[in-house]
C-alpha cells in the first residue's frame, strides 16, 4: 500500500496474460531453437545436405528477428508490466534475488551476443567456430531458463523460505526441478513447431519431406518430456494447494485440462503432418500447430498463476500486495491509514488496494453483475466474508467501515433498481435469480458449499425464519437484507427446491 | 540495439532495488506513456532491421525507415527522463496521482526535465558520432562526418548540461559544494581530452576518455539525486542482508560472460572470409 495504483480499465490478468504468454512462447523458442540449429547444424555438415543447411539459415533468420526482438524486449515488458501492477510483489523478488537476476542478466549477454554472431556468421565464419557460438548460445540461454524457473517456482512454492528466508531455500524450492525439465522440453517442442513453419515453406520433394520429418520428432520429443514432468510438477505442489485448487477453484483446473486437449491436438498434428504425410505440410498447418502450441503452454501458464491464489507469493504475500505478516497489524488499524498515495475518495482507493487487483467493475472478474440490485449492507457483508466465498479470495482485513466505505463505492457503479426490474423477472424465476446473487456465490447448486438437501421439505414459515437469522448460521454469513418482494420470492424458489438437489 | 537494450536491464534492476518507493510510483502514474516504450522499441528495432536490410540490398528508400525510428527513440528518452525526474518528487508525484489513477498523467514540470533530456539526446548523438568515426576511420567521408558530429554534438551537450545546472535553482549551491564538483570537473576535462584524442586518431585512449567522463557524470547525477532527495530518502539507510555466495556467483559469471564475449568476437573476426561459400 506505500504505492500508487495504476486503475486500468482492463483486468490486470488479461495484460499481464497478453504479454508474458507471448514472451514465454518466444524464450522458449529462443532457448530450444538454439539446440536445433546448432545440432543440425552438425548433421547437415557431417552428411554434406546442402537443402538442410539453407533451411536452417532461414530459420535462424526468422531466430533472430523474433527472439532478439520481440523476445527480449517482451521479457523487458514483463518487468514493466509487473511494476506497474504489483509493485510490492517484484519488490520483494528482486530484493531477495537480486544477484540471482544479475546473474541471469549475463547469460543474457552471452546470449544476445552469440545470436547475432550466430546469425551473420553463416556466411562469415568457419563451419567449427560457427558451431561453436551456436552451443555457447544454447547453454547461455538454458542457464537463464536455470536460473529465472528458481523465481517463477519461488512464487508458487517458496516452501523452506517461508520459515528461514533463505535464498537457496527460496530457489531450489520443491517445484523447481519439475518445471526446469518441463520447461526444457517446452523449448525442444518449441523449436520444433517454428522449425515445422519455416520448413512448410520450402518447395516441394524429398528434402522437405525429410526435413518436415526430422523437425517433426523435436516436436514429439518435447511433448514427451513436457507432459510426464506436467505430472511431477503437479504432484511436487504441496497437497493442500492441490486440493484446495480441486475443490473449489475451476479456473487453475479447467486450464490444466484444456493444456491436456491441445497437447493431444499438436501430437496428433505431429504425427499426421510430421510422421504420415509430412510432404503435405503447408504453412496453414504449420500456423494451426503454433496456435495449438501456445494454446497449451499459454494454458499451462494460466494454471500456474491461478492455482496460487489467493496469493501473488504462496503463504508471504496475497495476490492484493497485502503481505500476509500485516495481517494484525490491519486488522487493528485498518488499510486507509496505511495507503501512501490517495486520490481524496477514501472507498474508491479502499476498492483498489482491496479488490481490483482481481475485479473490475464490468469485464473481466466484473462485480455489477454480481452486486446489481442489491443493498449496500449486503455487499459490505460479502467484503467482510471475501475468504470464504470461493476459497482463493484474500481476506478483508480493514475495519467493518472501511469494508462499509468499498461497498459504498461500488454501489455507485450498480443498477440501483430493484432486481425484479433489472432482471424482469417474478416469482421462481426471480427467487431462483436472487438465490445466485444472495446465497448462490457460497452455496452453487451441486457445487462446494450446496446445501440444497438441507433446505428442502420446509415450510414457508422455516424458510422465513431461516433468512431472519442468516446472519448466526455461520461466520461470514451474510444477514438478508432484501425486501419483501425479494422474499416472498426466495421463499417460492425454496418452495420448488427437491431432496436431493435441484429442482 | 540487442546489446544496448540488453545491457539496459542490469541498471533497470539496480534502479528497482534501491529506489522502488520513488521509481514505481513515478511510472505507475505515468503507467501508459511508460508502457508504450515497450511497442514502441520494438517498433523501432523492426524499422531499423528493414533499413538495414534495405540498404543490404542497395535500395536507398531504406533511409526512409530511420525518421520513424529516431522519432520512437527520442519518445523514449522524453519517458525516461519524465518519469525518472518525477520520481525525485513524491509531492509531485501525490498530487498527480488525486488528479488521476489511470495512468494518463504527464510529468507537467518541464522546465525540472527538459535540459537534462535534451542534455541526454544530444550526449547520444555525440557517441554515435565518436563510433561512427571510429568505424568508418578508414573512410574520409564517413570519419569527417563522425568528428563533425562528436565535436558539435559534444559542443551541443555541454551547453544543454550547463542549462540544466543552471535550472537547479536552490539546489545549485550545494551540489556544487559536494563532492560532486570533482567528478563534474574530471568529467569535463576527460570530454574535451576525448575530443583531443578523437581528433589525434587515438580512438582506444579516447573511446576509454569518453567511457570514463561518461562514468563521472553518472556519479554526479547521482549525487544530485541525494540532494533533490534529502530529508525523504537515504539508499544508505537500507537494511543490507548480504548474499556472499550468490553474489560470487554473479561475480563468477559476469567474468565468464566477459571472456565468452571476447572469445566469441575473435572467433568472428578471426574467420579470413577467402572462401565464405565454403563456410555454409
Amino acid at each position: 500500500m506505500e504505492y500508487p495504483f495504476w486503475d486500468l480499465q482492463i483486468g490486470y490478468g488479461i495484460l499481464i496474460a497478453g504479454i508474458a504468454v507471448l514472451h514465454v512462447f518466444i524464450s522458449h523458442f529462443a532457448i530450444g531453437g538454439g539446440l536445433f540449429l546448432v545440432i543440425n547444424e552438425r548433421a547437415a555438415r557431417k552428411t554434406g545436405d546442402a537443402h538442410r543447411l539453407v533451411f536452417l539459415q532461414r530459420l535462424s533468420k526468422l531466430f533472430a528477428l523474433v527472439t532478439l526482438v520481440t523476445g527480449a524486449l517482451t521479457g523487458v515488458g514483463i518487468w514493466f508490466c509487473i511494476g506497474l501492477l504489483s509493485p510490492a510483489a517484484v519488490a520483494v523478488l528482486i530484493h531477495n534475488f537480486v544477484w540471482m537476476w544479475a546473474t541471469e542478466w549475463t547469460f543474457f549477454v552471452v546470449e544476445i551476443m552469440a545470436a547475432i554472431l550466430y546469425f551473420y556468421g553463416w556466411k562469415h565464419m568457419a563451419p567449427a567456430d560457427h558451431m561453436k557460438i551456436g552451443w555457447i548460445y544454447f547453454w547461455a540461454a538454458w542457464l537463464s531458463l536455470f536460473v529465472i524457473n528458481g523465481i517463477i517456482t519461488f512464487m508458487l512454492t517458496p516452501a523452506a523460505w517461508l520459515v528461514t528466508g533463505r535464498l537457496w531455500n527460496g530457489f531450489f524450492n520443491p517445484t523447481f526441478w519439475p518445471s526446469l525439465i518441463m520447461r526444457t522440453g517446452v523449448c525442444v517442442m518449441l523449436a520444433g513447431l517454428y522449425a515445422l513453419l519455416v520448413a512448410a515453406g520450402l518447395k516441394p520433394g524429398e528434402s522437405k519431406a525429410r526435413i518436415v520429418r526430422q523437425t517433426a520428432w523435436w516436436g514429439l520429443c518435447g511433448l514427451a518430456i513436457a507432459l510426464p514432468s506436467l505430472y511431477w510438477y503437479w504432484k511436487a505442489i504441496p497437497a493442500a494447494v492441490t486440493a484446495a485448487a480441486i475443490q473449489g477453484l475451476p479456473t487453475p483446473i479447467a486450464a490444466l485440462h484444456l493444456s491436456y486437449w491441445f497437447a493431444g491436438i499438436v501430437a496428433a498434428l505431429l504425427v499426421l503432418f510430421g510422421l504420415i504425410a509430412p510432404g503435405k505440410l503447408r504453412v496453414p498447418v504449420a500456423l494451426v500447430l503454433m496456435a495449438m502450441g501456445l494454446g497449451w503452454f499459454g494454458s499451462f501458464e494460466w494454471f500456474r498463476e491461478a492455482v496460487r491464489k489467493p496469493y501473488i507469493i504462496v503463504g508471504y504475500m496475497y495476490g492484493n500486495g497485502i503481505e500476509v505478516a500485516d495481517a494484525d497489524r490491519y486488522r487493528k488499524e485498518g488499510y486507509l491509514s496505511a495507503i501512501s498515495y490517495r486520490s481524496g475518495d477514501d472507498g474508491a482507493d479502499l476498492f483498489r488496494h482491496a479488490c481490483r487487483s482481481c475485479h473490475a467493475m464490468t469485464g473481466y472478474k466484473a462485480l455489477k453483475p454480481a452486486f446489481d440490485g442489491v443493498d449496500r449492507p449486503f455487499i459490505a457483508a460479502i467484503i467482510k466474508g471475501a475468504h470464504l466465498l470461493k476459497g482463493n479470495m484474500p481476506p478483508f482485513l480493514g475495519t467493518a467501515s472501511e469494508a462499509d466505505a468499498i461497498a459504498a463505492h461500488i454501489e455507485t457503479g450498480l443498477d440501483r433498481r430493484h432486481i425484479s426490474a433489472i432482471y424482469g423477472l417474478q416469482g421462481v424465476a426471480l427467487g431462483q435469480t436472487i438465490f445466485e446473487i444472495r446465497c448462490g456465490r457460497c452455496h452453487p447448486m451441486g457445487g462446494r458449499g450446496d446445501k440444497t438437501t438441507s433446505l428442502t421439505g420446509l415450510t414457508r414459515e422455516d424458510y422465513s425464519n431461516l433468512l431472519d437469522n442468516a446472519a448466526d448460521m455461520g461466520v461470514g454469513m451474510p444477514a438478508f437484507t432484501g425486501d419483501k418482494i425479494e422474499r416472498e420470492a426466495l421463499i417460492d424458489y425454496f418452495m420448488t427446491l427437491k431432496a436431493g438437489g435441484g429442482k | 540495439m540487442a546489446a544496448t537494450v540488453t545491457l539496459g536491464v542490469a541498471p533497470l534492476l539496480f534502479l528497482q532495488l534501491v529506489y522502488p518507493l520513488q521509481m514505481y510510483p513515478a511510472s505507475i502514474v505515468s503507467a501508459w506513456f511508460f508502457l508504450l516504450i515497450i511497442p514502441a522499441v520494438i517498433l523501432v528495432y523492426y524499422l531499423l532491421y528493414a533499413a538495414a536490410f534495405c540498404l543490404k540490398g542497395g535500395k536507398p528508400a531504406g533511409t526512409g525507415w530511420l525518421w520513424p525510428a529516431l522519432l520512437g527513440l527520442l519518445y523514449v528518452s522524453l519517458v525516461y527522463s519524465s518519469v525518472f525526474s518525477m520520481a525525485e518528487h513524491p509531492d509531485l508525484i501525490r498530487q498527480l496521482y488525486a488528479r488521476g489513477q489511470g495512468g494518463f498523467q504527464w510529468n507537467p514540470a518541464a522546465g525540472d526535465y527538459a535540459f537534462r533530456w535534451l542534455h541526454m539526446v544530444l550526449g547520444a548523438l555525440t557517441v554515435g558520432g565518436f563510433f561512427a568515426g571510429v568505424l568508418g576511420a578508414k573512410d574520409a567521408g564517413i570519419f569527417s562526418a563522425g568528428k563533425k558530429i562528436f565535436a558539435y554534438g559534444m559542443a551541443a551537450a555541454g551547453a544543454a548540461g550547463l542549462a540544466y545546472l543552471l535550472s537547479l535553482g536552490d539546489l545549485l549551491g550545494p551540489l556544487m559544494r559536494s563532492r560532486a564538483i570533482w567528478a563534474l570537473t574530471v568529467g569535463v576535462v576527460l570530454s574535451l581530452g576525448s575530443l583531443h584524442l578523437y581528433f589525434k586518431r587515438r580512438f582506444l585512449l579516447a573511446g576509454v576518455a569518453l567511457f570514463a567522463s561518461l562514468l563521472l557524470m553518472v556519479i554526479t547525477r547521482h549525487e544530485l539525486r541525494l540532494l533533490v532527495l534529502q530529508g525523504t530518502f537515504d539508499p544508505a539507510a537500507w537494511r543490507v542482508a548480504p548474499q556472499w555466495a550468490a553474489f560470487l556467483i554473479f561475480l563468477v559469471s559476469f567474468a565468464v560472460a566477459a571472456v565468452l564475449v571476447v572469445y566469441m568476437l575473435r572467433l568472428f573476426f578471426s574467420f579470413s572470409g577467402s572462401d565464405p561459400e565454403n563456410a555454409i
